[in-house]
């Protein structure tokens, strides 16, 4: 168990939903894999739209909704997202996710912080998507957002952690989760964000563009357990020479 | 009276209860915005849409 957002929690894994071949999946996830947290992208819908169905109707009572503001260009465009979906939901969990560049997705430090002064000052659980950077993420930490979101590479890359050397710096340096989100794309990507010492991780592109997704939904979940069992009992030192696992004493004389 | 439902214009009279309805989407699953502000779910029934509103519907789709 541990606590974030105001709720218990048992999985470490949070799930995005986007590119999932289907909604129906996501109960799925819910029961075999244990999943709770499920983001979700607000965008218009009914005529003339791409989108026909409503994710909402497909997640489990129990499970709870994380509303991502992308999309949004700007910290205007991202709180009104977020009264939209608290308006749409129970949930006041908003993930703040502004993006003005489409080629790399990364998110806009400045609108960022400004829209999460407002969403913490509206009674909102916020979940800042980050640069790794340890100053930004002290920032946000002050103003009162629940954890913070760092990409380990750009999203839906699937290239894992590609900065360890600035993620490692905020997850011992503040004191809210650390959630690794963005860009890990194998499991055995998501036990090395839980072995640093990260809180938690979310995954969207690696589980919902697999050949099946559930499998890998669970795949995942074990990974995420794997590694934070191994950072609760701590990592071992690395050696430059071998070092014997039997004893050398006492050997049998030849 | 014309107004414009997500970027295109479609001829409507009444409220946007009957709006929603009228497209076959959820009310309990969908937001309304009119000229760029939200308007509360409670209000529906009485919001009469006026000639040239611009209108977004939005719900939830999938997303990371």
């Amino acid at each position: 168990m541990f606590e974030i957002g105001g709720k218990k929690l048992k999985s470490r894994l949070f799930v995005g939903t986007g590119k999932l071949p289907d909604y129906s999946l996501i109960e799925k996830m819910y029961y075999e894999a244990g999943i709770e947290v499920f983001a979700v992208a607000v965008r218009r819908i009914g005529p003339n739209t791409k989108h026909t169905k409503n994710v909402l109707e497909y997640i489990p009572k129990g499970a709870t909704i994380m509303v991502n503001t992308s999309g949004a260009q700007d910290h205007k465009e991202a709180v009104k997202i977020a009264m939209i979906g608290r308006e749409l939901t129970d949930s006041d969990w908003v993930k703040v996710e502004i993006e003005k560049d489409t080629k790399y997705l990364f998110p806009d430090s400045f609108e960022t912080l400004k829209a999460c002064e407002i969403l913490v000052k509206e009674g909102f659980k916020v979940f800042p998507y980050i640069y790794p950077d340890l100053n930004l993420a002290k920032e946000l930490e002050q103003i009162g957002v629940e954890a913070v979101m760092p990409l380990g590479s750009p999203i839906g890359t699937n290239k894992g952690i590609g900065c360890e050397v600035l993620l490692k710096p905020i997850i011992n340096e503040i004191k809210i989760p650390v959630i690794i989100d963005a860009g890990i794309g194998r499991p055995s990507h998501a036990a090395q964000a839980m072995e640093m010492g990260a809180d938690a991780v979310l995954i969207n592109t690696a589980i919902a563009t697999s050949a099946d997704p559930l499998k890998m939904a669970i795949a995942f979940a074990k990974a995420v357990e794997a590694g934070r069992l191994a950072f609760e009992v701590g990592l071992l030192k690395e050696y430059e020479y071998a070092q014997a696992s039997s004893p050398l004493e006492d050997f049998i004389s030849g | 009276m014309l107004i414009r439902v997500n970027d295109k214009e479609m001829e409507f009279c009444g409220n946007i209860l009957d709006l929603v309805l009228n497209l076959n989407l959820n009310p309990k699953t969908c937001a309304v915005l009119v000229n760029g502000e939200i308007v509360k779910k409670d209000d529906w029934e009485n919001f009469v849409l006026k000639d040239g509103d611009y209108v977004e519907i939005v719900s939830f789709v999938g997303g990371g």
